[in-house]
């Protein structure tokens, strides 16, 4: 039986990677998988290559050997927490993830659970293998031999996964036998305390206390928690955890396979473990499926959101009543936000709003003898640089998350620049409000700041209220008309791509995008300078970039409208039935 | 109040729908039938202004669908075997939405009515995903039926409901082609399309085979009787060639 499920995963494989080689006749695959091929060499690869090459890194990191039992202990000790973790926080019952299609088929099938556990954790290995080599293409860097990177990251990996099916399962046994959810956490995080206590206690008793000296110390703090991890009850409790790591931190190949006995043997008890329990898991296997299933289809129709929100969705408050009259795009506006969800409702910016002027009117101090306002300046001015480069990214209730309506929003009767407008909007609402709110936490600085800065900070920030929507809707323009003009390209619809043939067509849209962005921006920046500099004369250097600001919001405000009716155009043209993604 | 001449839609080499014309009378209920890729859908598609025709024109309550769509779209509803709605809007807030994209003052009382109408009152602050499949399909007819369309493409109208459902939908569309609405039902259930249809449309790759009442399709595919079901004529009407005989049953 393993046998023919073992068959069902290699021709899933196979044939996965077979259309992945027949879509490369199509150029767009083509061009995409070259220079996937070329960012993952040049970022991951070549150093692996090196590695196995030359056998031992080119980093430079070279454990001593007092630190490698406090590293070990540190590993361990991350270890312990994590999988500490898998017994303190789920409260559903065990649940092995099938795809729908394996539901369908195994479930009613003459298939032991015992078979069914061997079958997923067979799958597992895949996804293992995967993290554990992209893992070891990471830590690499760091120094040390390639191979005992790897197989250390696939032993931890693999450990791990088996223990959380193990916990899985025996936290689903409790269940059964009547030990709440309530029950089981007191009852760990008692054994916890005490095992914290028994700690805390015997280093009070044994160790000299560190003074305040040792704690401004770095060395003093490494030698204390050495001393705490390398003996007593520490030791004890996370020797297994270390043994599960040691191989890992392997220096050499001599380390290696001494440390790989113990570590083979702590991953055999929970193979061991794992085989051994037999819980009914496939209820709750069938409403994991099924809420996966629903998951990769809100993401493959480019809903994020709604991908996260499986969970729990309940009815949104509006971010305003909609009247049956008036301009028709305010309801495409009403609808997208709503779509945004209660994170970031009006009501929750208002309250963020209250508590940073509140902490504005703490500004009063100074850190290492610099005024906290003029630091928090410099933090506004990079967040705002960052919203700029990635709010379009993250807020993509637009055409990007629509195109899979196209059908629907192409029967109302609009002109296709309403609908672009409408779609718009919402992502340059929310992004452009986050942003004002932060100019106004900058204005209220400003009463902090010394005066040499007060000047230039006001001029700038009057400068950036016009102009910050209209460069963010610009931003938005781009990858919306991208999404309409090249869907089968732009990973926004059903069945996207994957693979390092996607990631290349990402890349080459992600420069392509950066192009048009450069020669949009050339209009309005040739506008600021026309104002600037004449000004400049006879203003001086700061008081012209309102003016010049406004001149560079004109401009954008005529390419934003220009790029809105050309959206509206692709629109009316846009195929709906040309699949994304095809 | 619907004119189709001409109508072409090509995709590639391939032809989806070939010189399709006819034209719908208000009160009229056409059924469109054919076998699976006969062109039905992209026939619907291209009469409520989702996909441009390649060739031909279509014009709805006389504004061509071309060059005045939002005139045409004001006229016309479209509701599609799978209900497509907004996962983060309410029942009450679909309808909302709906009424300010079709500008439809006093919607309040419609839409209270449709809910009613439809059983769907309880669920006035539901989420679609708290729906179920028949539900779903109900709350799309109620957003369909908010501006009052007096054109109505119905794509396998019967998906998901209940036999109640069933019922109360083929009323509906009764009651709204006597009021004056044209209607297109797209269909494969041909029970439904001889029960509720005045005029029956056969489409067979992209092609129009057949258009006339029950009794005009059954006397032109008819070879004896004329009183054939619409199945029967179904069959005669898009059959390729005769089926090839049945093998011979081998002794055990």
């Amino acid at each position: 039986m393993l046998a023919a499920l073992f068959h069902l995963q290699y021709l899933s494989a196979r044939n996965r990677l077979v259309t992945r080689f027949k879509r490369l006749k199509k150029p767009k695959y083509l061009f995409g998988a070259i220079v996937g091929g070329f960012y993952f060499y040049f970022y991951f690869f070549r150093y692996l290559f090196k590695g196995f090459g030359g056998g031992q890194s080119a980093g430079n990191l070279v454990i001593s050997p007092e630190h490698q039992l406090l590293i070990e202990s540190c590993a361990a000790l991350a270890l312990f927490i994590i999988l500490l973790l898998a017994w303190i926080i789920p409260h559903e019952r065990a649940a092995l993830t099938f795809t729908e299609a394996e539901v369908a088929f195994l479930f009613p099938a003459p298939v032991s659970r015992r078979t069914l556990v061997h079958f997923k954790l067979m799958r597992s290995q895949l996804r293992i293998l995967f993290s554990a080599l992209l893992l070891t293409l990471f830590s690499r860097r760091f120094g040390g031999h390639v191979w005992i990177h790897a197989i250390g990251w696939w032993l931890l990996l693999s450990t791990m996964n088996l223990h959380f099916l193990g916990s899985s399962f025996t936290r689903t046994m409790l269940l059964d036998r009547g030990l709440s959810n309530r029950g089981r956490r007191l009852l760990i995080l008692a054994l916890v305390a005490g095992a914290g206590a028994g700690i805390w206690y015997w280093a009070k008793a044994t160790l000299p206390p560190p003074t305040a000296a040792d704690t401004a110390d770095w060395d003093s703090i490494q030698v204390y928690a050495q001393q705490v991890f390398g003996s007593g009850p520490a030791l004890y409790l996370l020797y297994p955890f270390q043994l599960i790591v040691r191989p890992f931190f392997a220096p050499d190949t001599a380390t290696f396979f001494n440390a790989l006995p113990a570590a083979t043997l702590i991953f055999l008890l929970h193979y061991l473990w794992v085989i051994g329990s037999d819980v009914s898991f496939e209820e709750a296997s069938l409403a994991a499926s099924q809420k996966l299933a629903a998951r990769v289809a809100a993401y493959r129709a480019g809903n994020w959101q709604g991908a996260s929100a499986q969970k729990k969705q309940k009815p949104r408050r509006p971010w305003f009543q909609l009247s049956p009259t008036g301009p028709a795009v305010t309801a495409l506006l009403w609808k997208n936000l709503l779509g945004v969800g209660q994170v970031l409702s009006p009501r929750l910016l208002i309250v963020f709003g209250i508590i940073l002027g509140m902490f504005v009117y703490t500004m009063g101090g100074s850190i290492h003898g610099q005024n906290i306002a003029v630091i928090v300046e410099f933090a506004i001015a990079i967040i705002l640089g960052y919203s700029l480069l990635l709010g379009p990214q993250l807020l993509r209730m637009d055409f990007r998350r629509n195109l899979s309506s196209a059908d629907i929003l192409k029967t109302f009767p609009l002109p296709g620049w309403q609908i672009a407008l409408g779609e718009i909007l919402a992502p340059v609402t929310v992004l452009a409000g986050v942003q004002w709110l932060l100019l106004l936490v900058g204005f209220a600085l400003i009463f902090f700041l010394p005066g040499k800065y007060v000047t230039l900070s006001a001029v700038i920030g009057i400068g950036l209220i016009p102009l910050l929507p209209l460069l963010d809707f610009l931003l938005l323009l781009i990858p919306n008309a991208t999404v309409l003009l090249f869907p089968s390209w732009v990973q926004a619809g059903k069945d996207s791509p994957r693979g390092i043939e996607a990631t290349g067509q990402r890349l080459i849209f992600a420069v392509g995008q950066m192009l048009v962005l450069m020669l949009a921006l050339l209009p309005a920046f040739a506008a600021f300078s026309a104002v600037y500099f004449p000004m400049k004369w006879a203003l001086g250097p700061v008081m012209p970039i309102p003016f010049a600001a406004l001149a560079a919001a004109v401009i954008l405000g005529v390419e934003a409208w220009l790029g809105v009716m050309l959206l509206g155009k692709l629109f009316d043209r846009f195929d709906v039935t040309e699949e994304p993604g095809s | 109040m619907v004119q189709v001449e001409g109508l072409t839609k090509l995709y590639g080499d391939f032809t989806a729908v070939n010189e399709l014309s006819f034209a719908i009378q208000p009160g009229e209920v056409v059924g469109l039938v054919g076998p699976n890729g006969a062109g039905k859908t992209t026939t619907l598609r291209c009469l409520c202004g989702i996909i441009p025709p390649t060739r031909g024109t279509v014009r709805v309550c006389g504004h061509d669908i071309g060059t005045d769509a939002i005139a045409a779209k004001k006229q016309l509803a479209f509701l599609t075997d799978e209900p497509r709605l907004f996962d983060y809007l309410t029942v009450w807030q679909h309808l909302s939405f709906v009424a300010r994209i079709y500008q439809v003052e006093g919607y309040e009382a419609t839409g209270a009515a449709l809910l009613e109408e439809l059983e769907l009152s309880g669920k006035r602050d539901a989420l679609p995903g708290e729906l179920s499949r028949g539900m779903k399909q109900k709350l799309a007819i109620a957003c369909g039926l908010l501006h009052a369309p007096r054109v109505i493409y119905f794509d396998e109208p019967l998906t998901g409901l209940d036999p109640y459902g069933i019922r109360r939908m083929k009323d509906s569309i009764v009651k709204r082609a006597r009021d004056g609405a044209a209607i297109v039902i797209s269909s494969h259930l041909l029970h439904l399309v001889e029960e509720i249809c005045t005029r029956i449309l056969i489409l067979k790759n992209g092609r129009k085979i057949a258009d006339g009442t029950l009794a005009e399709v059954t006397q032109k595919f008819s070879e004896s009787s004329g009183d054939a079901s619409l199945e029967e004529i179904f069959f005669r009407a898009t059959a390729e060639a005769s089926p090839p005989p049945l093998p011979p049953v081998l002794p055990p």
